[in-house]
């Protein structure tokens, strides 16, 4: 799966728990999902498991760790897929 | 979290912490005390009934206890403790006293804080950080409560905005370290001043605290992410139901 795609997915997924709308019209690979598009951090494990859910991968507990910006979301999913 | 997630270094930190803060407490249990008792005439209703169960708890099994609790003030882990047992207590069982996590921001800032913080078993966090450094503290905790110390969460992971529990908000970290810690206990803490309302900086001065406990085991047959959340909304969901009789009782 193409990078691009992978991104689309993840921003689409991401779209119903960000507080800021707005900031989703100018997402790249180094914006950060706390900070920048203020996910509530107790909502990201959702967010991850609706990865799981969308991409047919398993995430482990670890890895939400690794998950700070979209880049790293697009990484990690480009790594388990 | 792997048993390697800790490097040696940062265990001899904390168990240095743990010596220091031990060898310190004759002299700041007993101050933290009165100023709760005295200073800000702090009351917590049938407190021997509570800190009886406490000990019972304690002296039942040695399996790890983490306690969790509901979060509405900047003081609550304060008021907990002061609950749960008294100094001659922790000064007997140094181990009951528990490690927080409290937010750097608020506990951390400044030099005298950070000294306070230190000697009352703190292990400061920066919510919404890099998710690396906030798995490192939670690591830290695991690797306390797996020793036999007892830990304080807040599974909520900040207070209430809403004034009550909300199992929305429960953080899945606290699930991810109930299952890092074979046969862990749960308590589940439910404390909350009468004039306590909806969330605040500070209780009151006067305030009297009605606490409810209960133990839990959460256990679950889901895996990894799933699995930790799970354990986490048992946890909360059971604050909620303690937060219903809290506030039925009152009336």
């Amino acid at each position: 799966m193409e990078t691009t795609e992978i991104q689309e997915r993840v921003v689409k997924i991401l779209t119903p728990y960000v507080k800021d709308q707005e900031a989703l019209a100018s997402v790249s690979p180094t914006t950060n999902l706390l900070e920048d598009l203020k996910v509530n951090s107790a909502r990201l494990v959702d967010v991850v498991l609706a990865f799981e859910d969308e991409f047919d991968i398993e995430i482990a507990d670890e890895d939400v760790d690794t998950v700070n910006t979209i880049g790293d979301c697009v990484t990690l999913i480009g790594q388990k897929l | 979290m792997a048993e390697s997630a800790l490097a040696d270094g940062e265990r001899r930190t904390l168990l240095r912490q743990h010596a220091v803060s031990r060898l310190l407490s004759p002299l700041w249990v007993p101050i933290f005390t009165a100023v709760m008792r005295w200073g800000l005439r702090w009351r917590v209703e049938n407190i021997d009934v509570v800190r009886e169960e406490f000990a019972r708890l304690r002296a039942e099994s040695d399996a790890p206890l983490l306690i969790c609790a509901n979060h509405l003030t900047m003081y609550d882990s304060f008021a907990i403790e002061w609950a749960l047992a008294g100094p001659r207590y922790y000064l007997r069982d140094f181990a009951a006293l528990a490690w927080n996590t409290p937010e750097k921001a608020n506990f951390a800032s400044t030099w005298w804080k950070r000294v306070i913080a230190y000697l009352l078993k703190c292990v400061p966090v920066e919510r919404g950080s890099d998710r690396k450094a906030v798995a490192q503290v939670l690591e830290k905790i695991r690797f306390l409560v797996a020793r036999g110390e007892t830990a304080l969460i807040f599974p909520e992971g900040g207070r209430s905005r809403t004034g009550r529990v909300e199992v929305d908000s429960a953080a899945y970290g606290v699930g991810r370290l109930v299952s890092s810690l074979p046969g862990c206990r749960v308590l589940c803490v439910y404390l909350r001043g009468d004039q306590q309302e909806t969330w605040s900086k500070s209780p009151v001065r006067g305030e009297t605290f009605r606490v409810s406990l209960e133990c839990l085991e959460p256990k679950t047959d889901a895996r990894g992410l799933r699995g930790s959340l799970d354990l986490s909304r048992q946890i909360v969901t059971k604050l909620v139901e303690m937060e219903k009789v809290w506030f039925d009782d009152r009336q």
